[in-house]
């Protein structure tokens, strides 16, 4: 092919959303009757996860699909992107703040500065927790340790929890022994595919944040050596996989759910009014905390807020 | 010309040996800090935020700076089948080979490492951890790793290449100090 | 250059390299390098950054230097030696007893630890120095330390097989129970096989030095003593991770708290002592981390360059029967275990080969136990493996390669013996989940 690109994603090699992003790949070498060819990196196949952002960065890896926690200290703007504690789960508002509210705009040159490119992003489902213990009231996260690394860590501890920072690989013993109480997961498929509730049976109802904004980044000089149509066809395949991934991983979400509630997970009951408020109210001050982060957290967070006026 | 390589390959030995004994008190120091971690989360159920990324770090400082030390003790493992069964002198060339791409290995990463310190300053790279300590420290400590490696090996290099050139040992206590 | 073709380019590469005596860390990353170099160019430098992050900043690793400092404390202040003059009052009249605590005492450090190289690496420091100086032959030593340390990965918590369940979707509880059979009858036929040869061959290992028999009543009720509070620090790190006070990295460090607070209790506390154990604990954990580093790198860079692919491809166009396509994968993996580490084989194979197993029909628990088992084997099979190495490191000076390569030999074989069983007969691995699982 004229552009050989190698493209590395977070997820291992035959999980579900492996597949999504090897449909990314093989729809740019369609759409570009093969004039770009889309080797496929997936988890741990040469790349760590952690080192997605840094390696398209180099050059290394043409096109990425990483998790904006795992570089957090490289760019912090991106844990706002993703999504603060107590965001919004509707995707029409979401791809209203990306593309009429400006954020795209910022997060454009945020990438920029890192030389990268940043094309359409894609939501994929929230971030939950899942306790040994069932959780009746906010009050009941007092004390509690739960897994729950950065950010996420910080919303727990204005609950009362207390944060664990725990490597991925020991959270399944350590919530067996009970080391941890509680463990957030990327998302629900996240804990079906961690075995987690083996060894955790409650749910909490309430998503950390309402949905997850992840994006498609591609190194800005493999990207200038491609000419104007095949730009366009690469953006218009991460369209489509943008839209393949809400459709798809909500399809997969409840069949996480499905799966893990036949293996016994069961939901914590029906948080109240006040636990709703309770858990917003401590979303709410990270706002502050994480524009002062970098320019670019200050511009996202200030777009937030005049949202939310 | 003698005179200056021994006194190159001592001084270089002497920083090796001294830096290489130095981060060995790491080690309690490391065991400490995961304990503290345990202590702080068991019985005060206050898990700390820097004792993960702390823990780390010391981990990599000791294993890190310590290679080139541990080359100097000739403790690095090699497949030593053949390596024993030859003479001195091609032994002896045999290491002018592999520590030749050992050397060039070292090249790569403090290239490597120089462009990550300076991304590591210009961006303030951090640690992706809620504690978010600095890395600009981690990638000087990784060039001085590779730094260290690099001069131990051309000391022995060189020592190596007197040696099959002269016939005399460079260094004569060499084998004795330790 | 296709795939095919690198690999063979590699193979000769590490096996030159090998053959000329270099530091096998730094040949291997010098080798990925100068590779890498050649046929994709200069950007290839940057595949150092993102192993750095899996190699220095790998929270499961940290148990290596937690665990062997354990190991280096409690040897030099000679409590680890109680353990053993211990057993040996009390089994010491049978030939080969000492062999046998031994991996008695590795089974139990194999239940701590998640990883080869932290168990090899703690039975060694440990273990080997009781029995090279009770005059045991050193390859039956040195074979039962790799052994012994290797079944880390067997007796959960096992990291590898927590990797195989999640990338495969498949229950880790179900996988640790499912593990506990083959891990029995590997420890049982090792211990057979231990007892049988010095049966055989009386020379390997000597029977008690005389000084158990010419204690002093005092002097034994001592040994007695050190020993038991010895196991008890073994039996409390254990109890540690069981009751969720720590998690298996971290109870490395609730070990050395122990090691040293009994080498205080005990008058055995030098600062002479404590300072030998840090260097020696820091020259090997420098050993083990650039190995590390240096093979993850060339791992990478081989996976950069799509040997999943040339695997996956190779997998598929045999027309084999089922079992055969077992074995094959199972060839495969021995085969990867030249040139790759352990976490890497699991994250590779077992999505590329799960799947074909099942479709033909076998339970991927069971494929999952023939997974690690093989890989057990596959790091410790010669030229390359990362057990090989540890050994070595941990190996007083003057053991060669070739005498370790020699030692694992016989101990291979009653792995490779276990895992064929294990194959031929899934109940071995899949009755005991199933009883207690459902
Ligand atoms: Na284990
Ligand atoms: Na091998």
């Amino acid at each position: 092919a004229e552009f050989n690109w190698r493209f590395a994603n977070l997820y291992s090699r035959g999980t579900a959303f492996g597949e999504v992003y090897q449909d990314l790949a093989d729809n740019i070498e369609t759409m570009s009757n093969g004039r770009i060819s889309v080797q496929m990196m997936y988890a741990g196949e040469g790349v760590s996860t952690n080192g997605i952002f840094g390696a398209v960065k180099s050059g290394l890896i043409t096109m990425g699909a990483p998790f904006q926690p795992m570089h957090a200290g490289e760019m912090p703007a991106g844990i706002v992107e993703v999504g603060l504690p107590g965001g919004t789960d509707k995707p029409a508002e979401l791809m209203d703040l990306f593309y009429e509210k400006g954020w795209g705009d910022i997060l454009k040159d945020a990438y920029a500065e890192h030389g990268l490119v940043w094309l359409d992003p894609y939501i994929q489902p929230p971030v939950y927790i899942l306790t040994k213990e069932p959780i009746n009231s906010v009050e009941d996260f007092e004390g509690l340790k739960i897994r729950a690394p950065g950010a996420y860590g910080k919303f727990l501890r204005n609950l009362g929890a207390s944060p664990v920072n725990l490597t991925w690989g020991e959270i399944y013993t350590s919530l067996s022994t009970g080391v941890i109480d509680g463990s957030i997961g990327s998302n629900l498929i996240d804990h079906r595919d961690g075995n987690h509730v083996e060894v955790a049976k409650y749910m909490y109802r309430l998503p950390l944040a309402g949905a997850q904004v992840l994006p498609v980044i591609v190194n800005q000089k493999a990207w200038n050596q491609l000419p104007d149509d095949l730009k366009a066809v690469v953006s218009a395949a991460t369209a489509v996989h943008a839209k393949e991934q809400l459709t798809k991983s909500r399809e997969w979400e409840a069949k996480a759910v499905a799966d893990m509630q036949a293996k016994g997970m069961q939901w914590s009951p029906e948080p109240s009014d006040a636990d709703k408020a309770a858990w917003k109210a401590a979303g709410a001050n990270l706002w502050e905390d994480y524009a002062k982060e970098g320019p670019y957290s200050k511009k996202l967070v200030e777009v937030l807020k005049a949202e939310s006026m | 010309m003698t005179t200056l390589l021994r006194g190159y390959c001592l001084a270089v030995e002497f920083i090796v040996r001294f830096l290489g004994r130095s981060v060995a008190w790491l080690v309690p120091v490391l065991s400490l800090v995961v304990a503290s971690e345990v202590f702080a989360r068991y019985v005060l159920n206050r898990p700390t935020v820097w004792a993960y990324d702390l823990s780390l770090f010391l981990f990599a400082y000791i294993a890190a700076l310590g290679g080139a030390y541990a080359q100097q003790k000739q403790a690095h493992i090699n497949v030593d089948i053949l390596y024993l069964k030859v003479s001195e002198r091609t032994r002896r060339l045999f290491d002018l080979v592999t520590y030749l791409l050992a050397m060039y290995f070292m090249l790569v990463l403090i290239k490597i490492g120089v462009e990550q310190l300076e991304q590591t300053i210009k961006f303030n790279y951090r640690r992706q951890s809620e504690w978010a300590p600095p890395m600009h420290h981690f990638w000087v400590m990784m060039i001085s790793a590779g730094a260290l490696m690099l001069l131990q090996l051309s000391a022995q290099w060189i020592s190596n290449f007197y040696s099959l050139v002269t016939g005399n040992e460079l260094i004569e206590q060499q084998e004795s100090k330790e | 250059m296709g795939i095919e073709l690198l690999t063979v380019v590699l193979l000769v590469c590490v096996l030159a390299s090998f053959a000329l005596g270099a530091p096998v860390g730094l040949a291997l990353g010098g080798i990925a390098m100068a590779i890498g170099y050649l046929t994709w160019g200069e950007g290839i430098f940057n595949l150092i950054p993102s192993t750095i992050d899996t190699t220095y900043f790998s929270f499961i690793l940290l148990a290596i230097p937690l665990y062997i400092y354990m190991g280096q404390l409690l040897t030099r202040s000679g409590i680890g030696d109680a353990m053993f003059n211990a057993s040996q009052l009390i089994i010491g009249r049978i030939r080969g007893s000492l062999a046998v605590s031994v991996i008695g005492v590795c089974s139990m450090i194999g239940a701590m630890v998640g990883i080869i190289g932290a168990g090899i690496m703690t039975s060694g420091s440990i273990a080997l120095k009781p029995m090279l100086e009770r005059g045991y032959d050193r390859r039956l030593a040195l074979g039962v330390i790799m052994a012994g340390g290797g079944l880390g990965i067997l007796i959960p918590p096992s990291v590898p097989m927590i990797m195989f369940a999640s990338s495969t979707q498949n229950s880790v509880g179900r996988m640790f129970i499912a593990a506990l059979i083959p891990a029995l009858i590997s420890v049982v036929s090792l211990a057979l096989y231990v007892i049988i040869s010095c049966k055989l061959k009386p020379s390997l290992a000597p029977m008690g030095t005389g000084d158990e028999a010419n204690m002093t009543p005092r002097k034994k009720l001592l040994t007695l003593r050190d020993g038991v509070f010895s196991v008890l620090l073994i039996v409390a790190v254990l109890g540690s991770i069981i009751s969720g006070i720590a998690t298996p990295t971290e109870s490395g460090a609730i070990g050395v708290i122990g090691a040293l607070i009994l080498a205080i209790l005990f008058k055995r506390f030098k600062t002479s002592m404590f300072k030998a154990a840090g260097f020696e604990t820091a020259i090997l954990i420098s050993v083990a981390m650039w190995i590390i580093f240096g093979a993850t790198l060339f791992s990478n860079f081989h996976l950069m360059m799509g040997i999943q692919g040339m695997v996956a491809s190779f997998t598929q166009d045999l027309g084999l029967p089922p079992i055969g396509v077992i074995i094959m994968m199972q060839l495969i993996m021995l085969l990867l275990g030249f040139i790759i580490d352990e976490f890497i084989i699991v994250l590779m194979c077992a999505p590329l080969f799960t799947p074909i197993a099942v479709s033909l029909g076998y339970d991927p628990i069971w494929f999952g136990i023939l997974m690690i088992l093989n890989i057990e084997i596959a790091v410790q099979t010669p030229p390359y493996g990362f057990a090989l190495f540890y050994l070595k490191g941990i190996a007083p000076p003057g053991v060669t390669m070739g005498e370790i390569y020699k030692s694992v030999t016989p101990f291979i074989c009653i792995k490779l013996a276990v895992l064929i069983l294990c194959m031929l007969v899934p109940e071995l691995v899949l009755w005991l989940p199933n009883k207690l699982m459902g």
